[in-house]
């Protein structure tokens, strides 16, 4: 919200304080200053002009070569205006300024080949108004050389600030100079009213009924007849400008004036057109369509309320008036509109429109109930002295029941016991005096406090110890610097995860955040995707059901920019329905913690010492069992390959814990591939960690160092191409007794001279006992026993047989 | 024995260094390594021996078969591409073989150094669902149906009663929930909100959000922790202003900025984290009397602090996971 330093200076003396200081405090305070706009400085490079000379630009039809002087010196200037001409004083924006406008910034310039050392400007270039229509001729009597600020008055310093939600109270200049009022300890100066009203009783020319008391608790108006439309005066145009309103003409700009002071929204209706002169607040029976003076129809259900006349409805209560009832330049009459709305009410109503205006912002946040007279008043008074209107005598006040202030009480000593520190009682009474709430008993130990109805935020006694702290200052509390901790269980939730990153960084892989949010598309390709109700846009419609499409994408972005040797880890969230329908329970959908393992292109590159090599499906199952090692070693897992695929891998193993799957991955199918546009192949494995985490870790033991020597034999088998390295090591394990400590296969080779369908599988044996030496004779004896066996079951020779 | 065996080595070692043909390769081969070769004779009286040194000696003899084996491979591929032993030179200036390399994201280093700290400052660390209840996320949060606070974040809705958390303050309302005071943790963990993707903001981000419940908690207190987390993170002159704010969950609240100058650039105030004590309402929603307990809590965003310290311009960058992005912070 835009708020102008000169218009607060109406309500509170703020001539010995720094425009900083205020800034400072008012952030301090909770009423963030997000920006301030100096007009000062923004037009430091502006100044009158005086064009000397007007002469057509050689090279251009629609220029002009200007000669302008600001009284020192004379400046080329090129202006694209038709109404600029020799004699005129105008803005010059020199070199070095800055236009308002468009934030461009003016530099010496060749312009079709001529030269320019400045700008005329338009109102609009300088952002004092909306007029584009050529440059701004400025008034004879200003002085040339002068600069433009001080000419035209334009000195004011805007504030734009972050009201939070629940400081309705703040959203007016008078609200932020009580704020101020209580902050610098000066007094607020409320303009007074005093209105002539005239002989007509406002009884015969209106009249109001409330018929949904719950929504409009309160309706107020005023009538002003004899009305004259015409712009606004100087002063009122530009205080609405400066504080980014557009002014339109005197009776809208007062309403708005008003708003913008009191924060009360009004309305004006042009009372001839309202059917039977009648106002009349309630919910339509059914759906219709309406047309607000923004001249868009825009469709009314029955819970939004209506204000109507005696047959149709004028304007979306709080929200937006009507076409069929704006004050137009033949109103002659006007029927001012204070109510009070109930806020929950608004808000619906402006969600559903998506129409957020002034004065449905602060319907939504609860406008004081009790300041409807005055803003009525107030502006009847400025309609009487900027529109020659006539004030009728009486008002029109529907208020069935009086909303009264509330009343708390505070302890001082939970003030203190709330901030560790304590802050005299003097300060505490003087803050809330200037914050217009009234004490209505104190004793030593607690006060009661009455607080005013334009504080719907405070309602308890925390609330109170708020206000007093946030004009008292947080800098002045002294940080307390000591901890007390109890001596209660730490718990660390993220260990695990935490280790898994730092075991996947060590095998060489790059984590990676994707986005939880997917298209619809790509969340039901991989589960059973849950959908937004409130999607943005299409692309995050839908949360994902796997990690594998973030996966897929963000190698994909990778391979665009030419990186296509990639290892990449993510640990994240997916969710799946559970059901159909609605989500009414955490039982309806099942949320699981995932580790996605990716690998695509070179595992190698050409180095000196070796030649590249693409991943494969051993690049991924080793780091997944180097993964399992680090977090679970000698814990047994039990994997099953999948030669035939599924929907998602051209071949894969599952990994399984006492029957849990705890993990599955392999080669991406070439379809899936396609559809995310990668042309290279991708192996992945899908973790579920929220069973990993389960699994228990016995406490570790020492074993014992061996004593003994281990006896170490090869042995090659030539066996049938389709057996499988797991089915022989498991033969042999089975069949041989307990001095066969390890098997590891240690080469492959098929060949011509092998045989056709044959391989070569060469095994290394480990024996040892841990009792004792073992003899050659003896180990001998059992190895070529097994290698009968093994050669047996398998149809198998002895390579070098 | 050993003595024997040594001395083959050495042999072995100016025999194969004098070489100048493949045919004396050859000869060297059948030599040592041949079967009826010098070392094929060591281990057929190795075999015999009886001693206690008996292992030992095996080792050795191992050890040198695999040497001399290795180093005559060595040669043997010399030869094979016209290289004489003798020409043997080292080149110490090669690169190191290489082992692969990974990195953590920058959001997990900078969510790292946050949890460190708080750990130090004796904090538990709890974790919760990310789709949650609209009660866990608003409502037992103070935010009232229908009021205007809710607009402070975008939500992603997928059901009248579920959403996508917008903060980790439901971790906050299942701890008190499941334990009793008191209470010390931070809850770190993704949030959502429903924004378009921009530099400036993305769907999803970061948070750690911390609780303190107590019988003898203060504002004071609260100001303490933060200003001490803030020198840790930001080193010890940093300058920090405390100001006023608006939190549905706490009450007085606060959010913390600080000043923040970045080489040839003016000086701002940059909002690093928001606070307050826990809002009476609040403690009452799950079952602690307000007047006994007294909690203060704080929240930050991850994401804002790493683009802050590393001078990253567009939040998306985190995001994209650009292979050369994230191969600058292999090192922090």
């Amino acid at each position: 919200m835009k708020i102008s330093l000169n218009w607060l200076k109406e309500y509170i003396d703020l001539s010995d304080i720094t425009t900083e200081e205020i800034s400072d405090k008012l952030t301090a305070a909770g009423l963030e200053i997000e920006e301030i706009i100096d007009q000062r400085k923004v037009f430091q490079n502006f100044v009158v002009g005086y064009v000397k000379e007007k002469q057509q630009h050689p090279n251009a039809d629609k220029l002009s070569l200007c000669k302008v002087t600001d009284g020192q010196n004379i400046y080329n200037v090129i202006c694209g205006a038709p109404n600029v001409d020799a004699g005129q004083k105008i803005p010059l924006a020199k070199i070095g300024a800055t236009i308002p406008e468009n934030n461009f910034k003016i530099s010496k310039a060749k312009i079709r080949g001529e030269v320019s050392e400045g700008m005329i400007c338009s109102e609009r270039e300088l952002g004092i108004s909306d007029n584009h229509a050529g440059i701004m001729v400025l008034n004879e009597n200003v002085k040339v050389g002068n600069s433009l600020s001080d000419e035209l008055g334009l000195d004011d310093v805007i504030f734009d600030i972050n009201v939070t939600p629940n400081r309705s109270d703040a959203l007016s200049h008078i609200g932020i100079a009580r704020d101020l009022s209580a902050i610098f300890n000066k007094p607020l100066k409320i303009p007074e009213i005093k209105l002539k009203e005239s002989e007509r009783d406002i009884n015969e020319l209106a009249s109001v009924e409330i018929l949904n008391s719950h929504d409009c608790p309160r309706y107020f108006a005023k009538v002003v007849t004899d009305v004259k439309i015409k712009e606004s005066p100087e002063w009122l145009k530009k205080k609405l400008f400066n504080i980014g309103l557009r002014p339109i003409n005197n009776i809208v700009d007062i309403t708005n004036f008003v708003l913008y002071e009191t924060g009360q929204p009004l309305h004006a209706f042009d009372l001839d057109l309202l059917t039977d002169k009648k106002i009349i607040v309630r919910n339509e029976k059914s759906k219709i369509k309406f047309t607000t003076l923004d001249n868009k129809e825009r469709e009314i259900i029955i819970t939004d309320l209506m204000i109507c006349d005696g047959k149709r409805p004028v304007a979306i209560a709080g929200v937006m008036g009507g076409q069929n009832s704006e004050v137009t330049n033949n109103t002659k009459n006007v029927l001012i509109e204070s109510a009070h709305f109930n806020s929950s009410a608004i808000r619906k109503t402006s969600k559903r429109l998506g129409l957020s205006t002034d004065a449905s912002y602060r319907f939504e946040r609860t406008v004081d109930p009790n300041i409807p007279p005055y803003a009525a008043e107030r502006a009847a008074q400025l309609m009487i002295e900027l529109a020659d209107g006539k004030v009728v005598k009486g008002l029109i006040d529907i208020y069935p029941e009086k909303i009264q202030p509330k009343k708390v009480s505070l302890r001082f000593n939970r003030v203190t016991r709330i901030l560790g520190f304590e802050i005299p009682k003097e300060s505490v009474l003087l803050i809330l005096k200037n914050l217009q709430f009234s004490i209505l008993k104190s004793d030593d130990s607690k006060i009661e406090v009455q607080i005013p109805t334009f504080r719907p935020d405070i309602e308890r006694e925390i609330d109170l110890i708020e206000e007093i702290v946030r004009i008292y200052g947080y800098d002045r509390i002294p940080p307390v610097q000591k901890i007390s901790i109890t001596l209660e269980e730490r718990i660390y939730q993220d260990t695990f995860n935490d280790r898994l990153r730092d075991i996947l960084v060590s095998l060489g892989f790059f984590e990676i955040f994707s986005n939880s949010m997917q298209k619809e598309e790509n969340a039901n390709k991989f589960g059973k995707a849950i959908n937004v109700l409130n999607p943005k846009s299409y692309e995050m419609a839908s949360i994902r059901t796997s990690l594998i499409p973030g996966m897929l994408m963000t190698i994909k972005k990778n391979l665009n920019v030419q990186e296509k040797n990639l290892r990449f880890f993510e640990i994240g969230q997916i969710f799946n329905r559970g059901k159909d329908g609605e989500i009414k329970d955490f039982s309806d959908f099942i949320e699981e913690s995932k580790l996605l393992l990716g690998i695509t292109g070179k595992a190698t590159e050409s180095e000196w010492y070796e030649k590249d090599r693409q991943f494969d499906f051993y690049d991924l199952k080793e780091s997944v069992e180097q993964t399992f090692e680090f977090l679970f070693q000698g814990v047994q897992f039990v994997d099953l390959y999948h030669k035939e695929g599924n929907n998602f891998f051209e071949y894969y193993f599952e990994r399984e814990f006492k029957g849990n799957k705890v993990g599955i991955g392999g080669k991406i199918r070439q379809d899936v591939l396609e559809y995310f546009n990668i042309t290279q192949d991708v192996f992945v494995f899908d973790v579920n960690l929220d069973i990993l985490k389960q699994i228990q870790l016995s406490n570790k033991r020492y074993n014992e160092l061996l004593k003994y020597p281990k006896v170490v034999r090869d042995f090659a088998l030539i066996i049938d191409k389709k057996i499988d390295n797991s089915d022989v090591m498991k033969f042999i394990f089975k069949n041989s007794i307990n001095i066969l400590k390890n098997i590891k296969l240690f080469d492959i080779f098929e060949s011509v001279s092998l045989g056709k369908d044959v391989k070569s599988l060469a095994y290394q044996l480990e024996f040892w006992d841990n009792e004792k030496t073992l003899t050659e004779e003896e180990v001998d004896k059992y190895f070529w026993d097994i290698i009968e066996k093994t050669k047996n079951e398998f149809n198998a020779k002895l390579r070098g047989e | 024995m050993l003595e024997q065996i040594k001395k083959t080595l050495t042999d072995f070692d100016t025999e194969i260094l004098e070489l100048n043909s493949s045919d004396e390769l050859e000869t060297i081969r059948i030599k040592y390594l041949g079967r009826k070769g010098i070392l094929s004779q060591l281990f057929d009286d190795f075999r015999k021996l009886t001693g206690n040194d008996k292992p030992i000696i095996g080792k050795t003899l191992n050890q040198a078969k695999i040497d001399i084996t290795n180093k005559f491979n060595q040669v043997f591929e010399k030869f094979k591409s016209g290289t004489k032993a003798s020409d043997f030179y080292i080149d110490l200036s090669l690169p190191g073989r290489k082992s692969l390399v990974g990195s953590k994201h920058i959001i997990t280093q900078t969510l790292d150094e946050v949890k460190n700290i708080f750990k130090g400052l004796g904090f538990s660390i709890y974790e919760g669902p990310e789709l949650e209840s609209d009660y866990n996320n608003f409502e037992a949060l103070n935010f009232p149906d229908d009021h205007p606070a809710r607009d402070m974040q975008d939500t992603f809705f997928v059901s009248e009663k579920f959403l996508m958390r917008t903060h980790t303050s439901p971790v906050q309302i299942r701890l008190m929930k499941e334990k009793k005071p008191p209470l010390r943790a931070i809850m770190p963990g993704k949030v959502y909100r429903n924004e378009a993707l921009s530099a400036k903001s993305y769907c999803l981000f970061h948070q750690v959000e911390g609780l303190l419940v107590d019988t003898d908690v203060t504002f004071a207190e609260l100001k303490g922790t933060l200003v001490s987390f803030a020198q840790q993170l930001y080193g010890k002159d940093v300058k920090y202003r405390f100001r006023a704010s608006f939190f549905p969950f706490t009450e007085p609240s606060a959010e913390v900025d600080i000043w923040w100058e970045q080489q040839g650039k003016e000086g701002r105030w940059l909002e690093i984290l928001g606070c307050g004590m826990v809002d009476p309402n609040v403690l009452l929603n799950v079952g602690i009397d307000p007047e006994k307990y007294i909690g203060y809590a704080f929240g930050m965003g991850v994401e804002r602090m790493a683009l802050l310290k590393y001078g990253i311009d567009d939040i998306r960058l985190l995001f994209d996971n650009d292979i050369r992005f994230l191969k600058q912070f292999i090192s922090v």
